[in-house]
């Protein structure tokens, strides 16, 4: 997980889903956040597994947050335990102009819930984003409404975000972040577990490339 | 998650999640086809499915459950001009038999536990001659089961008086972790309830297998990229068992130098031999058709090292011939040190992540994905005895090129049967401790068992320990596979007890105790049957007996290389880091639309 540095800089690789129904806006969320882009044109997401953002978080502490989109399958509500596994944290997703998106929001939550578990056996963090709030019609104020519904459900909290406009992209990672960190201090570091092992593409690479023009 | 309509059009339609079905699917997604990728079952992997305990429990259950025979609805309608139907069988119910369930610890904390819902799953102490009576006729294991599903309610009187001297709060205590259970001289042992509770630390898988690091998985992890995910542990040491002995079986260079059991001259026999038999000589071509272990006998290398060589290196049985043997033993040689110090892998979290990880890769290029879902029957054009399209089991109809399908869904009135089903025999054992305790608590280890008396079949087993994500701390999780020769319990009972504490062995004191055991046969996959088809239709075959995954493998690869003969077999996938968002580099300001190139 982490490659020392010469201060005693601490690194983190946190894996954070970000779930929620067919085009609330997970893969804008993503793109906003670490791509600072942003696009208006819909197209279901193929061929991404997660996005890398790296946060400085402090001047000891770098933290590389792995966000996983979520596939084509996972509309019939079928993942697989490689999305769940060693998640730290979540992002749950609807969208403010469609109604049926928040109310299968509690469904996602209790999925989450039921599949991945901190090694405490506690449930992972998660936060509710209420998404595309620069098109919400409008103003009433339910914060209270939202308050108590998270406190039911489970989350830590909710933010009113738009990838459109970058509308508290940024507050709600950083929200999420805190609370990773807050839990791995809490827990018994596991390295008594010992090396695990990744396969890699033996590093061929280099000369392929150099026949390139 | 809402259970919307499935789109009418795929290019491969593939029922069944086991590994060879979801490399298929893997493949063909990544070569940018439509995939549609069903499962029955309400769990990923099919018959390399690995489960929580609590999960376990629930699928020994069902497969204790009468099948019940969906009812045979009347698709007709669907049917256009000159087609016609192939009905998909609709029950599961021969590929796993013989299930018999033994728990060894007691069941204490159960009042505090009363979610438990799978207790009665559990026999409290059968007795060796109970079991191995009822057990004779394999028709009776199923009967049995019923019977011993009555017993712990019986004894529960019996229990609670045993236990009321003892500790209460038992159940709210935290697992001992492996460090306290092994210091401790009086270890306490763990209930059933604990085992229930921590019920989902464990993943305990239907097959047992192993990577060899330079094996046909590893290679295609490695070349697809579904390598990123997953994790892997090595297997830290090679046992076996030999006069009533588990001796660790040195296989690499420094092995060899610091084994106790050898003496110099073995050790200097052994270098000899490895170094020797890499290069294909003269001498071993003279030895084709005749036995390894002839051969091995007349290099006059000693029994310790006969043994060795045979089972725990070549893993090939006494009448094996000497170019097979001499060719597995070059594997394993080529597989050492790659990863460590023995040739093989094992993933975290068990071998079912495997199929998922591939199942996954498949899902990221838009495969679609949905568990208790499957095909009910096929329309076949007549005239060009082509799969059209698939009705699934909601009644729609969808069109594909192809259809990939587990054995298992095929009827019976398909397959051109010769012979009856092989089985392969398979235990799953809890343990509170190593076979063979050293100053490591997390070894995994390989164990060769000869077989223990003439007759009975060489049995292949692994112990994995709570590193590997498989069980809870302070037990160890022990798989046997053997070629059935009677049933699972007839054939493997007598290992385990051997080998382990049950209250069938007898002065077994230093062995571990067996806490919970499970014992089935699983049709062996190796059996590849003819199967009347349409020729755009590919049947898949479930896990067979082999250590290695090579079977799996290549069944997919054919079936790719079939339907798409021009195309790569599963190129890597882009590193999520250089994907290039086009948005960022086109001036016009136009479409922002991903691509997925990657930097060349
Ligand atoms: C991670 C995961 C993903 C799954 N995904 C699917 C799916 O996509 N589709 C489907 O049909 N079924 C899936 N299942 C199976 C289904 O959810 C099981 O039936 C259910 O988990 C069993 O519930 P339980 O109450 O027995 O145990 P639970 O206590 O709910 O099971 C928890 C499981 O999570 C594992 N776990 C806990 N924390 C972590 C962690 N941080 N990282 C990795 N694993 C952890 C445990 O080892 C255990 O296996 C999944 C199971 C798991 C564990
Ligand atoms: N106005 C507005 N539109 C948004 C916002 N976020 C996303 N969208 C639009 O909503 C549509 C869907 O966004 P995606 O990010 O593709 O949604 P998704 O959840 O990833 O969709 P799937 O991958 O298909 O499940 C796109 O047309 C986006 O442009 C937002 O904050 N405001
Ligand atoms: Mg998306």
């Amino acid at each position: 997980m982490a490659g020392g540095s010469v201060f005693e800089c601490k690194e983190y690789l946190f894996k954070v889903l970000v779930i929620g129904e067919l085009g609330v806006g997970k893969t804008s969320i993503i793109k906003r956040y670490v791509h600072q882009l942003f696009s208006q044109h819909y197209r279901a997401t193929i061929g991404v597994d997660f996005a890398l953002k790296v946060i400085n978080w402090d001047s000891k502490t770098l933290v590389r947050l792995q966000l996983w989109d979520i596939a084509g399958q996972e509309r019939f509500g079928n993942m697989t335990r490689v999305y769940y596994k060693e998640a730290v944290g979540a992002f749950v997703v609807f969208d403010v102009t469609r109604g049926s998106t928040f109310e299968a929001v509690s469904k996602w939550k209790h999925d989450l819930d039921s599949k991945v578990k901190l090694a405490n056996g506690n449930p992972i963090p998660s936060v509710l984003l209420a998404n595309k709030c620069d098109q919400k019609k409008d103003s009433s104020n339910n914060t209270a409404l939202m308050d108590n519904f998270c406190k039911e459900t489970g989350f830590l909290g909710w933010f009113e975000t738009s990838a459109k406009d970058n509308i508290n992209v940024d507050e709600a990672a950083r929200f999420l972040v805190e609370s990773i960190l807050a839990n791995d201090k809490g827990l018994p570091y596991e390295e008594s577990n010992g090396e695990r092992i990744k396969l890699d593409q033996e590093t061929v690479a280099a000369e392929s490339k150099s026949g390139c023009c | 998650m809402a259970a919307e309509e499935l789109p009418s059009e795929f290019d491969v339609v593939i029922l069944g999640t086991g590994l060879a079905e979801s490399v298929v699917a893997a493949a063909f997604s990544r070569v940018g086809q439509r995939v549609l990728h069903l499962d029955r079952r309400s769990y990923y992997a099919a018959n390399w499915a690995s489960f929580t305990f609590n999960s376990l429990l629930t699928w020994i259950q069902q497969h204790h459950e009468e099948p019940q025979p969906e009812e045979l609805h009347d698709w007709s309608s669907l049917l256009e001009e000159g087609e016609e139907l192939i009905y998909l069988s609709n029950t599961d119910s021969t590929s796993v038999r013989n299930l018999q369930v033994f728990c060894f610890t007691s069941e204490e904390g159960e009042e505090a536990e009363a979610q438990s819902p799978d207790a009665p799953n559990t026999t409290e102490e059968v007795s060796a001659g109970d079991a191995v009576k009822e057990t004779s006729e394999t028709e009776s294991a199923d009967s049995k089961y019923e019977e011993t599903n009555q017993k712990p309610e019986e004894e529960e009187e019996e229990e609670q008086a045993s236990q009321t001297e003892g500790e209460e709060p038992e159940a709210d205590q935290p697992t001992p972790t492996a460090a306290q259970s092994q210091s401790e001289p009086t270890k306490k042992k763990i209930s059933y309830a604990q085992l229930v509770k921590e019920g989902r630390r464990f993943n305990i898988d239907l097959v047992s297998k192993l990577l060899y690091s330079r094996g046909s998985l590893v290679d295609l992890l490695i070349k697809s990229n579904v390598s990123r995910y997953a994790e892997f542990k090595n297997v830290t040491r090679i046992l076996t068992y030999r006069h009533g002995q588990v001796e660790q079986v040195p296989c690499s260079r420094a092995d060899v130098f610091a084994s106790r059991q050898l003496s110099v001259v073995e050790k200097r026999k052994l270098m000899r031999y490895l170094t020797s038999c890499v290069e294909e000589t003269e001498e071993q071509r003279a030895y084709n058709g005749r036995p390894y272990l002839e051969f091995l006998c007349d290099q006059q290398l000693g029994n310790n090292l006969q043994h060795f060589l045979l089972h725990s290196i070549a893993m090939v049985t006494e009448d094996t011939p000497t170019e097979e043997g001499l060719a597995s033993t070059r594997h394993f040689l080529r597989c050492l040190g790659r990863y460590g110090n023995t040739p093989f892998l094992f993933p975290v979290y068990g071998l079912g992540e495997i199929p998922q990880c591939f199942c996954r890769m498949c899902a990221v290029f838009g495969g679609i994905y949905c568990l208790r879902h499957s095909v009910t029957c096929l329309l076949v054009e007549k005239e060009t005895n082509r799969c059209k399209a698939v009705i699934d089991s909601r009644g729609q109809r969808i069109s594909c090129s192809h259809f990939v399908v587990e054995d298992g869904f095929v009827g019976a009135d398909r397959k051109r049967l010769a012979t009856p089903t092989r089985f392969l025999s398979r235990a799953v054992l809890i343990t509170d401790g190593s076979i063979l305790p050293s100053n490591s608590d997390q070894q995994v280890s390989m164990i060769t068992v000869p077989p223990v008396a003439a007759g009975c079949p060489t049995v292949k087993m692994v112990e994995l320990c709570p590193s590997t994500m498989t069980c809870m701390p302070g037990t160890h999780l022990v798989h046997l596979t053997c070629q059935s020769v009677g049933s699972a319990f007839e054939d493997l009972s007598p290992v385990v007890t051997r080998m382990f504490r049950t209250p069938q062995s007898h002065d077994q004191e230093k062995n571990p105790s067996v806490l919970w055991c499970l014992y089935f046969n699983m049709a062996d996959g190796s059996e590849v049957k003819g199967h009347d088809l349409p020729s755009n239709v590919f049947v898949t075959f479930g896990p067979d007996g082999a250590l290695s995954h090579e079977h799996a493998v290549s069944q997919a690869e054919l079936i790719f290389k079939k339907i798409l003969p021009e195309e790569d077999f599963c190129p890597p996938a882009p590193n999520p880091e250089d994907i290039i968002y086009d948005g960022e580099n086109t001036s016009t300001g136009g479409e922002e639309e991903q691509s997925l190139q990657t930097e060349e």
